[in-house]
């Protein structure tokens, strides 16, 4: 049997941005995946490196350009327990509240762009487009700009919520439930896509743990680790929500594990709402020319970011960082492909890899 | 039969004398070359002004290329809520030779150059580039940057800049007129741009306000 080689991308549709994928097919069977990454490099850390501590996040919150705020706060939580500031409580809700609605952003693009890779034309794009667009207004609301927030400050946010936070909160998250609800008519009703994703690029539990992937991939294949429920941070420990996990870890278990989590969110969100304090206050440290110096300490932070674990890896010195690593959970996420493709048939490959949810900007740095 | 202009020799071979003039008419007569369609080009020189430029302004249509985070503003753009349909510009064409306006919208790597010349050469003219956003704009936050060039204009001709950190779906619809009248034709919706860009009107004078949506 002759086997063909065949180049997908950086350039393509589909790709999520811009991967390049070498494929050796034989006949319609993948049998080898080859992914190229790097076309969006621009060296984050070491530009992170040469800043001020509060100067970074409009560099974080670019690795994951659909959920912005979500590296934000892995970031500016290192650079407070580098300097040793407590988050102040009304700020600790007010984040998780915002982080979740983040979380709901990021997995509603996700299911857009999935469906419309299986052919299922703009009709789920455009209703998630449609919930994505009310969760960026709230956020523009609250800190003023639509995609890139940069509200986040030592110890809280640079101003005060607005007065109707809670209310519209609220009414975001009764709207959201109310338009969730729909999806299942479009997705698990619809033949072509159970086809299309049921026994579709299986990852068992054994190689998801051997390969590190982290997220929703991990526990589409039913390994219950979520940071939010093994490494509480905030006010996690304080709400009740279930880790969502699938059984036998194909794109459809990534898929309803990532639905499921966005009604976890939903619940998360309103217990949080309840806990939020009257009349919060969450002003944050000002940035100023020179801030509060850092102890000299290394710090290694983790959070359950909406594709993964992410962990920064900080060695502080006193207004910038000496040395920044960072572990993007979609890069490792990335290395299960080739894996994953083996065997599958060539229409199936986009879908495999749009399944794993990548972004791009993340994985190059 | 006397008093006829011919004689009877004639008359019986008049068939055959006919013959031989067309004949020799026909072998002396040259077509001169490209008789119809030097006529045709003179229509189109006359169409081509209107017609084709109408269809220029009104159809463009954006390649699918979306490189960094202004490519999730660009499905935002293709999205519901700003509806670039309604303007012609939405087809969005996942290959290059149905194009006619490249969006650069995100940030260009070195490694990326000659991809991204290479999409446009493959594209099929007439052809316009959008720089959307700081980083295709001039670096952006990454002027710094060891891999990146600052602005895609050091390799592309840009017709329109955007500006933006990422520009939001308005902004770049704005562009697109912009666009339109540097191509010159007609637009489809003029009146309702200069209801929209008339400064001294009322407020709310001539503009349907929609009813505050109670859903978020």
């Amino acid at each position: 049997m002759t086997i063909m080689r065949i180049n997908v991308g950086p350039i393509h549709p589909s790709t999520h941005g811009v991967l390049r994928l070498v494929v050796d097919v034989d006949g319609d069977t993948i049998k080898g995946v080859t992914p190229h990454i790097g076309f969006l490099h621009r060296g984050v850390e070491k530009l992170m490196e040469n800043r001020m501590y509060m100067q970074s996040p409009s560099y974080t919150e670019k690795l994951d350009y659909v959920a912005s705020l979500s590296w934000d706060d892995l970031y500016v939580s290192t650079v407070e327990l580098a300097i040793g500031k407590e988050v102040k409580e009304a700020a600790q809700v007010a984040r998780v509240v915002m982080l979740e609605l983040q979380r709901i952003a990021s997995h509603l693009i996700w299911l857009g762009t999935q469906c419309n890779e299986l052919g299922q034309m703009f009709t789920m794009f455009m209703w998630c487009m449609r919930e994505r667009q009310e969760i960026l207004k709230f956020l523009e609301d609250i800190s003023g700009t639509r995609m890139f927030y940069v509200n986040l400050r030592l110890g809280g946010f640079n101003k005060q919520l607005p007065a109707d936070f809670v209310d519209r909160a609220h009414r975001l998250v009764d709207y959201l439930e109310r338009n969730f609800a729909s999806y299942p008519d479009v997705t698990e009703s619809d033949p072509i896509f159970m086809e299309r994703m049921k026994n579709v690029g299986i990852l068992d539990r054994d190689t998801a743990i051997e390969y590190g992937v982290s997220g929703p991939v991990l526990r589409g294949s039913g390994v219950e680790y979520d940071i939010r429920k093994n490494m509480p941070y905030y006010i996690y420990d304080k709400v009740k929500f279930i880790v969502p996990t699938g059984s036998k870890g194909d794109n459809f278990d990534r898929y309803r594990v990532r639905y499921r989590e966005m009604l976890e969110s939903i619940k998360i969100i309103r217990q949080a709402l309840d806990m939020m304090p009257k009349d919060p206050d969450v002003l944050g440290v000002p940035v100023k020319l020179i801030g509060p110096a850092a102890k000299p300490d290394i710090v290694v932070n983790h959070r359950e970011l909406p594709k993964g674990e992410g962990i920064i890896y900080m060695v502080p010195d006193k207004q910038k960082p000496y040395r920044i690593s960072l572990r993007s959970p979609t890069f490792i996420n990335l290395s299960v492909l080739p894996k994953i493709a083996e065997g599958a048939k060539f229409a199936d490959l986009v879908v495999i890899s749009g399944s794993l949810d990548m972004v791009m900007g993340e994985i190059d740095r | 039969m006397s008093d006829a202009p011919y004689s009877e020799e004639e008359f019986l071979n008049a068939e055959d004398k006919m013959s031989a003039i067309t004949e020799q008419s026909l072998k002396s007569y040259r077509v001169p070359p490209n008789a119809l369609f030097t006529r045709l080009s003179d229509v189109t020189k006359l169409l081509s002004k209107k017609v084709l430029k109408w269809g220029k302004t009104n159809s463009l249509w954006p390649a699918q290329f979306g490189l960094a985070c202004c490519g999730i503003e660009l499905m935002a753009f293709g999205a519901s809520q700003v509806d670039a349909e309604r303007k012609g510009y939405l087809l969005f064409r996942s290959t290059p030779r149905q194009n006619d306006v490249m969006i650069v919208a995100g940030w260009v790597t070195k490694s990326m150059v000659p991809r991204v010349k290479r999409f446009y050469d493959q594209m099929a003219s007439p052809k316009y580039v959008i720089a959307y956003g700081e980083c295709a704009t001039s670096g952006g936050p990454w002027w710094e940057s060891y891999n990146i060039i600052q602005g895609i204009d050091q390799v592309l001709p840009v017709d329109v800049y955007v500006a933006g950190c990422p520009p939001p779906p308005e902004n770049l619809f704005a562009a697109m007129m912009k666009l339109q009248d540097k191509v010159g034709g007609k637009t489809v919706g003029d009146r309702e741009r200069s209801i929209a860009e008339e400064i001294g009107r009322d407020e709310g004078e001539g503009v349907q306000l929609p009813e505050e949506d109670n859903g978020r």
